[in-house]
């Protein structure tokens, strides 16, 4: 179904993008010729500032004010490095950029490369991706022998090679330290920052670290202008974004919305809505560490700011729905284990934390809870939470210390007798 | 504590903060943990550990306030800046303390009154000082099958391990083995070896004073003694020549431990040590430690007391007209030494010859007069120059210093002979024997060119090569900023040195027949290189031998008086290390039955020799030395009390010694390394068995092909001075047509093969039938 103002030329297209001939017939490597001939690094780099362009791995950095932190005069090798290891829990949008339209990624790694003076970008993808994986690796060699990248970008003086790297199953590698970590051969753990990656990221050099969907964003800014990407929507969240819509919904799967325009209500009719006589209870709107939303928020409109305003994060766009017939103890639970599972033991709080965390929400879920125990769960958050080196803790916090809020009586009473296993066919109003 | 790095408050530019309300100064650059514990103020930590290198910041013990920051900080990783307004004491700083500390014991056993860390645990002091008196975790603690063995010598409680990552860096960063790491995740992961095979190294058992829990432990010390009845003494250690510095664990005078003891602020020690210094103490119980006097006299052999067998000594060493000669072993000490001058000189063995065993180093005389380095002065080297030997081996903590001086921005070149592993970390050029003054050519314009280089040379290699000792220290002395580090062979050759006792004199005179008697001090001259030239002299010249030695061998079997002396880990005295650094060995320790400290026996032999000395202890036997000897500088005990002293260097060569003469023989020439990890130490240690290094005759590719020579075959080594047996190990990518062959290594007496004075030799290898144990 094609979209819109679409960012993305396969969604614009509404077909597959993976042969070079039909990503250039879609538009593509227009940006990159037009840049290495007509732009200088500089230029394009104000170019990216100027869209407004926010990071949309997570964190929503601008992406060109990062670009600009690289110093100008450093005399080592610059790197950019794509952060293609989507792990947040329900967020496949990468996935299918890299799926449908690896040569977009390619072109706005390039681009990004060109930018800041790297001759080398490298796409550090997940190790479940093998498909997509296999995918980028054609693309790159298409492109490689097409001229694209390599010796003489173009044929200009320009060098700028892609290199993919395979990840191995962590989530802490989509922490950008932890992915350099891993990169460069070793363990995958966040390191100590200062310095940034700016400065000293891959091989202590400065590095750009970037999403797939925000590199993948590149190429239109360039070839439409910064003022086009920066109209498209609110001011200070321009662009669309790419919700990955999971859990109970009737129609699941990625929706690229303008910022802004957009409620979560909206969002969810897109993908279909909840089933017939359910409503919705829980939200998780940015992946599964950002606190959870609940009915009441469903007219919030869908930019970085707004979601704020209501406590949580645009995230990574990884949108889980629930509806009545879900426990919220048992998902919080759930969730819990799965922070637990990937803590990468390095900082204390984080690795001890959730792992008393998860205990504490199973003995509930068990029917071995406390009353006190909520109060104990919430006296932990503060210890754990902004204590660590990286964002990991407070991912695996936020839920839970949102969930303990907004459903509480869900909570006390799971305290009291136990939480009982949801049954998705019983009547809504007999679920927890 | 050795947790903090240690702060200089007298430099000036000096940055200017608030320390909890009140105004302090630190250099710029000091990380706040240092400054704060310079102040007096301790912000706890684990991870933290400046020896391992830049902070990691990993366990979030050191969180701290700092005004205008955003959170709270790790004072660990949090350079001080000007005007900066930092609280370890406010309620959010001791929150955080106590809240890392409850979820750090959340899953710790607590089971201190088990473990061998209770009552010297910085978690556990740390939780008195700064935790939360009570846990609110009510789940159940993780379970692990107990305890695992990380090695032959180190155990490790996996449940007691809080994760702080340090004996992972050591192993990757300080001895760079690469084997040490953490598997699996979060709360499940577990400290092992990459390969899952024992950590086995050279300096594996730091960790074990590194952890800061009950995690790793030493096996031969397990649940032998409590940090309560033990008593700690500051002493040096002698298996070698770097002369480390330790803390031995006493308990009624028995040895229970050894542990790294760091100088105060690093001066020059950081406390690594290597297993051998480390675990080697149980060689004092070996079944070969004498005991008990023996004297073997016409009425046959009998085991006696101290004072019968003083007396046949000295009976035994009056003799008319002809002198005594005494032989000093290389561990002998400087008291020992002096006493034996004395002896000779004006008391009571008139006209004695004293010699020591070592390596005549006349062509050493200009290296050794040019500035000496401390270890730690390669912390500030842009080049660091190894020249011959292998320090690994045979000066194995030498080895730790110069991988930091690399990871420290110098680069690092060798010289040499020996394939050895600081040779991967830059530039190495190999040579032949007989050719380092050419090899020597590549590096000397380095060495001018270098703003601060420090070298290191072999005593052994550079001994036998007078063309290269000069043309090194023609480079070292051309620039003013270079330092030499002498890479020396004896525990205390630089102490008896000092003292100007030659590496000759003794033999020669017992060849020419001129000796009376032979007095030896921690000397056995027939399992020494050249044995069969002094078994042969000794048979010939038919004196009688006074033994004072602390483990049977060769001499003691059949020496006329046999006085048992205790070890380095029982006896007072002093050890210069090999780059003069006199230090002092203290005891407090008591030998097995009748044994008693060399220097005594050799003080109550002159009292039976009706001349007894002015001292009657260590202290004033040194203080007497000091005086009369300039090269000890006049130093006293006291001057030595806390790091030890620098000696002035030598001003000329030892009188009497010449240097070892050339090579001798005919077939390949032979190099041989003293390895610390298979001398008598590690032959001795029970706790070393599994990883004694046991010696091969190691030939390159191509040679051992040429010869017909295959791994494992025995081969017999023989040179104008006698043979030895051995088995062969083909080793790829080694130099060809050279043979190298341990020194020291048990049951392999490759000694016997060289010439008296450890000079050059060539062998010729014979296969011999099978049978070779290895």
């Amino acid at each position: 179904m094609p979209v819109l103002n679409s960012v993305y030329r396969h969604r614009e297209a509404g077909h597959l993008l993976t042969d070079l001939d039909a990503y250039r017939e879609a538009g593509g490597f227009r940006a990159l010729s037009s840049a290495v001939a007509d732009m200088e690094p500089d230029d394009l780099l104000y170019v990216f500032h100027r869209s407004g362009l926010r990071g949309r791995g997570g964190a929503g950095f601008p992406m060109g004010r990062k670009a600009s932190f690289l110093p100008k005069d450093s005399r080592l090798a610059k790197y950019v490095v794509c952060n293609a290891d989507e792990s947040e829990p329900g967020t496949f949008k990468d996935r299918e950029i890299m799926e449908m339209n690896p040569f977009q990624l390619i072109e706005g790694i390039t681009l990004a490369g060109y930018a800041i003076g790297a001759e080398r970008g490298y796409i550090y993808i997940r190790g479940e991706y093998e498909h997509q994986a296999r995918i980028l690796d054609e693309a790159i060699r298409q492109a490689r022998a097409a001229g694209y990248i390599g010796r003489g970008i173009l044929r200009s003086q320009v060098d700028f090679d892609v290199t993919l790297y395979r990840g191995a199953g962590a989530y802490i590698c989509g922490e950008e330290t932890g992915l350099l970590e891993s990169l460069e051969g070793k363990r995958g753990q966040p390191r100590l920052k200062p310095p940034f990656p700016a400065v000293a990221g891959l091989y202590s050099s400065p590095t750009l670290i970037n999403n797939v969907e925000t590199l993948s964003a590149l190429p239109p800014i360039v070839e439409r202008g910064a003022d086009w990407y920066a109209a498209l929507g609110p001011e200070k969240s321009p662009g669309t974004k790419i919700f990955s819509v999971s859990g109970h919904v009737q129609r699941p799967g990625n929706y690229e919305v303008i910022l802004g325009e957009t409620t979560l209500r909206e969002l969810i009719e897109l993908a279909g809505g909840v089933r017939e006589g359910r409503r919705v209870k829980a939200v998780w709107v940015g992946g599964s560490s950002v606190p959870v939303l609940g009915e009441q928020h469903l007219d919030t409109p869908l930019d970085y700011e707004s979601l704020n305003a209501v406590g949580t994060f645009l995230g990574s766009g990884g949108c889980i729905v629930m509806d009545d017939s879900g426990c919220i103890v048992r998902s919080t639970l759930r969730l819990a284990t799965f922070y637990r599972h990937e803590s990468c033991g390095k900082c204390s709080p984080c690795r001890e934390g959730t792992t008393w965390m998860e205990k504490i929400l199973q003995r509930i879920v068990d029917g071995e809870g406390r009353i006190e125990d909520i109060e104990l769960l919430e006296s932990l958050f503060g210890r754990i939470s902004g204590k660590v080196l990286c964002a990991l803790a407070d991912g695996a916090v936020a839920p839970i210390k949102s969930a303990l809020h907004m459903f509480r009586d869900d909570f006390v009473r799971a305290a009291e007798q136990g939480a009982p296993r949801p049954d998705p066919m019983l009547p809504a109003t007999a679920a927890s | 504590m050795g947790d903090y790095a240690p702060v200089d408050l007298t430099v000036d530019n000096q940055v200017t903060f608030e320390l909890n309300g009140r105004p302090v100064s630190a250099p710029p650059g000091t990380m706040l943990v240092d400054a704060c514990f310079a102040h007096g103020v301790e912000v706890p930590v684990f991870c933290y550990e400046p020896r391992l290198g830049p902070p990691i910041g990993a366990c979030r013990m050191c969180l701290v306030e700092v005004e205008g920051m955003r959170g709270l900080q790790t004072a660990c990783s949090t350079p001080v800046q000007q005007d900066m307004v930092v609280r370890t004491d406010s309620v959010a700083a001791k929150d955080a303390q106590d809240g890392v500390l409850e979820l750090l014991l959340a899953n710790h056993p607590l089971d201190c009154p088990v473990c061998d860390k209770g009552g010297e645990c910085p978690l556990q002091d740390r939780t008195y000082r700064f935790g939360p008196g009570r846990t609110r975790f009510i789940e159940r603690k993780r379970h692990f099958p107990k305890p695992l063995e990380l090695s032959t010598r180190i155990a490790l409680d996996r449940e007691r391990c809080i994760h702080c990552f340090r004996c992972v860096r050591f192993s990757q960063d300080v001895a760079q083995d690469g084997q040490l790491t953490m598997q699996e995740r979060g709360a499940a992961q577990e400290i092992t070896t990459f390969t899952g095979d024992p950590y086995e190294g050279r300096f594996t058992g730091n960790v074990i004073d590194l952890c800061p829990v009950g995690a790793l432990t030493s096996i031969p010390y397990r649940f032998v003694a409590r940090p309560w009845d033990i008593a700690d003494t500051p002493t040096v250690c002698g298996v070698c020549p770097v002369g480390c510095n330790t803390e031995m664990s006493l308990r009624e005078g028995r040895v229970m431990r050894v542990t790294g003891r760091a100088n105060p602020n690093y001066a020059h020690e950081e406390g690594w040590l290597c297993d051998t210094g480390r675990w080697g103490y149980d060689s004092v119980d070996a079944p070969d430690r004498l005991v008990a006097p023996v004297v073997r006299d016409a009425t046959g052999e009998r085991t006696t007391d101290i004072e019968d067998a003083v007396l046949a000594a000295a009976l035994v060493l009056r003799t008319e007209g002809r002198p005594v000669g005494i032989l000093l072993g290389p561990s002998a000490s400087v008291e020992e030494g002096a006493i034996a001058l004395d002896l000779a000189d004006a008391g009571a063995l008139q006209g004695a010859r004293v010699a020591r065993l070592g390596i005549p180093g006349a062509a050493l005389a200009g290296l050794r007069a040019l500035p000496g380095a401390q270890l730690s002065d390669l912390d500030l080297a842009d080049l660091v120059v190894v020249v011959g030997g292998d320090p690994g081996a045979q000066q194995p903590v030498a080895e730790l210093r110069i991988r930091k001086a690399r990871r420290f921005g110098a680069a690092v070149v060798t010289v040499g002979t020996r394939p050895h592993a600081l040779e991967a970390l830059d530039e190495s050029v190999r040579t032949v024997p007989g050719a380092l003054a050419e090899a020597l050519a590549a590096v000397t314009s380095r060495i001018a060119e270098a703003a601060r280089p420090v070298v290191l040379w072999d005593e052994a290699d550079l001994a036998v090569e007078p063309e290269a000792a000069e043309a090194l220290a023609a480079a070292v002395g051309g620039n003013p900023g270079a330092l030499q580090l002498e890479l020396g062979q004896d525990v205390n050759g630089a102490g008896l040195r000092a003292l100007g006792i030659p590496a000759a004199g003794v033999l020669e005179a017992l060849v020419a027949g001129e000796l009376g008697a032979l007095l030896t001090v921690h000397a056995d001259p027939l399992e020494g290189p050249g044995g069969g030239v002094w078994d042969a002299a000794l048979a010939e010249a038919d004196i009688p031998v006074v033994a004072v030695a602390t483990h049977a061998g060769r001499l003691t079997a059949g020496a006329d008086v046999v006085l048992p002396a205790l070890t380095h880990w029982e006896a007072e005295g002093t050890l210069v290390s090999m780059n003069g650094r006199a230090q002092r060995v203290r005891t407090g320790g008591r030998g097995p039955g009748e044994a008693a400290a060399g220097w005594e026996l050799l003080v109550a032999l002159a009292h039976r020799l009706g001349r007894p000395p002015a001292y009657r202890t260590a202290a004033s036997a040194f203080r007497h030395a000091s005086e009369r000897h300039p090269g000890l500088g006049g130093i006293t005990y006291d001057d030595m009390d806390a790091g030890g002293v620098p000696l002035p260097p030598a001003a000329g060569p030892v009188p009497g010694e010449g240097a070892p003469r050339a090579a001798a023989g005919e077939g390949l020439p032979l190099v041989v390394t003293r390895h610390v990890h298979g001398g008598p130490v590690a032959a001795r240690s029970a706790a070393l068995a599994a990883t004694r290094w046991v010696g091969t005759l190691q030939l390159g590719a191509a040679t051992a092909a040429r010869l017909g020579l295959a791994s494992g075959d025995g081969v017999r080594l023989t040179s104008p001075h006698g043979s030895a047996t051995l088995p062969v190990q083909v080793e790829e990518g080694w130099p060809e047509e050279v043979a190298f062959a341990p020194l020291g290594a048990a049951g392999y007496p490759v000694e016997a093969v060289l010439p008296p004075d450890r000079g050059a030799v060539r062998v010729v290898l014979d296969r011999v039938a099978a049978g070779v144990a290895a």
